[in-house]
């Protein structure tokens, strides 16, 4: 019995991204210091500059006591210094995180909330005309590339409509506070929100009607019904609550996925975010950056895989067992 | 869970499925523009010109992009680039995914111990954006690519096929088999191997998607080879003039061509899913078989 989730399993999870930036940029051919620093550091390249790189780093010595320092350097929140923007990577990227966070998290409620009530309705009208061509929709949806919907409405909006701002997180220098603000903000949340949810609804929703499907064939539905309660609770209370079980253990890699569709919709919508800075970090070759963002993104990934698998085996305690199905 | 059986005609059931049939019509498409693309295509499509950003004509279907190259011939030539993609990550990924699961069920003991700890950590880690982060070091072309996206996704592959070949270890075929004296090497060749194959064929068609969406997200980002045509690489081109008219033909037909493959390949591995899951089928097969 695991009734707790296995802590190790996480920490590996997290040994591997750390080793993996160590290592990548040292394994790459050609100057190491360009690959740890970004191409940006040759431009104010001088012999005294480069020593004392080489020395911070500590690139003259084995690789165990480089790993020590770059830990040492970790644990002290130094993700290192982006000579592009000539700032602490960590003061950047926290700066654009919020803007991610917002995004992601308005969309995983969004998303998950949207694809439950949309299972649940298309599971209990099956094979009516309503939930066929909602299955249809959605498949269709499915095959959409998430940035390729992002296209398509920053078209829509920008060349048709025009009712909503198409780009940024806020309108710059307007002086407005409190309650216009945050409109404001909200504003510029609806389109890329709008792609990112519209991205991610199809595999919730598909595997919320599949299970749906096969909830609606259990005995205590039935005895629900017999029961005489009403459509509405049989459905929601008794079918779909337990349905939800799936949609709510996959959250861990939900969050993983959406995370990676914000880096494609905050591009599209300029939008000022993580995914925007990968984006110039890419574009700048400034490797700091990208290895800041990817150790946050993946840390905070495995961290919500964390929480959620402490969640679920509150909500459901027959998880626990299921578990130790492949680990005996 | 999935449960194949070596009584079902796989092939019959995909073809029943209207997704199926969809998706396989929607492929074999892609498929003929990829192979008759050096016809079809009506310039060479790295071919550079003096005529830039025109619009629709004769002489150039979906007008030209930025550097004056025919967009008509690089939509087509995509779909090689997408397709090389999609088959490549497929068979490697699913290569992968079976040694890995089936030793580690056949194994077993601590061997499976670690790979499946191993598993379940990169599990937990975004591949994608750890590909990025890769893919922006290495600069991949068409084959590191398939060779980083393969050697980063196996995972739930492995897990599917472990527990697969788990449980047809248990079953009574191989049970009599064994009782017959057939060693262990006959019972994988014989017995669970060819029972693997529905499995394998999922984990092929979810690698290939997989494959496909992110050759196309990597080539969208500005990371990809430059001399390939891909799709992705050219809706990356394309968003910077969008506010110009050329994204009637520019972007959304290369957008279209993209989507269009990729649902080929969801609806196949959905209809596949569904005839390989009993439950499902029989509720699937009342609804769309009237």
């Amino acid at each position: 019995m695991r009734k707790i989730p296995e802590i190790g399993t996480y920490v590996i999870a997290f040994l591997i991204i750390l080793v993996l930036i160590f290592l990548l940029p040292r394994m790459m051919p050609g100057d190491p210091l360009t690959a740890i620093c970004g191409e940006e550091v040759l431009v104010e390249m001088t012999p005294e500059l480069r020593t004392e790189l080489l020395h911070r780093f500590a690139l003259d010595e084995p690789l165990w006591s480089q790993f020590f320092v770059y830990l040492t350097g970790i644990m002290h929140g130094d993700f290192g210094y982006s000579y592009y923007y000539n700032a602490p990577v960590l003061d950047i990227i926290l700066e654009a995180l919020p803007w991610t966070l917002l995004l992601v998290g308005s969309s995983l409620l969004l998303s998950t909330v949207l694809s439950i009530i949309m299972g649940i309705e298309s599971g209990w009208r099956r094979g009516k005309i309503s939930d066929k061509s909602l299955l249809t929709t959605t498949m269709i949806l499915n095959g959409f590339p998430n940035f390729f919907i992002g296209i398509i409405l920053l078209l829509v909006f920008a060349v048709y409509l025009g009712c909503l701002p198409l780009q940024g997180a806020k309108t710059p220098s307007s002086g407005l506070s409190g309650i216009d603000s945050m409109l404001d903000i909200a504003q510029h949340l609806v389109l890329p929100l709008i792609a990112l949810t519209l991205a991610q609804i199809p595999g919730s929703y598909l595997l919320m009607r599949n299970t749906m499907l096969t909830t609606l064939k259990e005995p205590f539905v039935r005895t629900a019904k017999a029961k005489g309660l009403s459509k509405v609770a049989v459905r929601y209370k008794h079918a779909g609550r337990n349905a939800m079980l799936p949609i709510v253990t996959t959250t861990g890699v939900r969050v993983g996925i959406i995370f990676t569709g914000a880096l494609f919709i905050e591009i599209i919508f300029s939008y000022p975010g993580v995914g925007l800075l990968t984006y110039n970090a890419l574009f700048m070759r400034d490797y700091p950056i990208l290895q800041g963002v990817f150790f946050i993104v993946a840390v905070f990934v495995i961290l919500a895989n964390f929480v959620v698998d402490l969640l679920y085996r509150k909500i459901d305690p027959r998880i626990g067992d299921a578990n130790t199905e492949y680990a005996q | 869970m999935l449960t194949p059986n070596m009584h079902n005609n796989y092939w019959r059931e995909l073809t029943r499925n209207n997704f199926g049939k969809l998706g396989l019509v929607l492929l074999c498409l892609v498929l003929v523009i990829a192979i008759f693309a050096p016809f079809l295509a009506r310039y060479d499509p790295g071919e550079p010109s003096h005529s830039i950003l025109m619009p629709p004509s004769l002489a150039h279907w979906l007008g030209t992009n930025d550097i004056g190259q025919d967009i008509w011939s690089r939509l087509l030539c995509g779909a090689k680039n997408t397709l090389l993609v999609a088959l490549g990550v497929g068979v490697f990924t699913t290569i992968l995914s079976t040694v890995i699961g089936a030793s580690a069920a056949l194994v077993g003991g601590l061997y499976d111990k670690i790979l499946m700890r191993v598993i379940d950590a990169l599990i937990v880690i975004p591949a994608f954006i750890v590909i990025i982060l890769v893919a922006a070091y290495v600069l991949p072309n068409v084959w590191t690519l398939i060779f980083l996206i393969s050697i980063l996704t196996w995972q739930g592959g492995a897990r599917l096929v472990r527990a697969q070949t788990l449980s047809l270890k248990e079953r009574m075929s191989v049970y009599a088999a064994r009782t017959f004296g057939a060693n262990k090497l006959y019972l994988v060749i014989r017995h669970i191997i060819p029972d693997l194959n529905p499995i394998l064929f999922a984990v092929f068609i979810h690698s290939a998607t997989r494959g496909v969406f992110m050759e196309a997200g990597l080539a969208f980002l500005g990371i990809a080879d430059i001399s390939t045509v891909s799709w992705g690489l050219m809706m990356h081109h394309a968003l910077r003039f969008y506010y110009l008219d050329v994204w009637k033909w520019w972007l959304i037909p290369t957008g279209l061509a993209l989507s269009a493959t990729i649902m080929a390949l969801v609806f196949i591995g959905h209809a596949f899913e569904t005839a390989m899951d009993p439950r499902l089928r029989e509720m699937e097969q009342e609804e769309w078989q009237c």
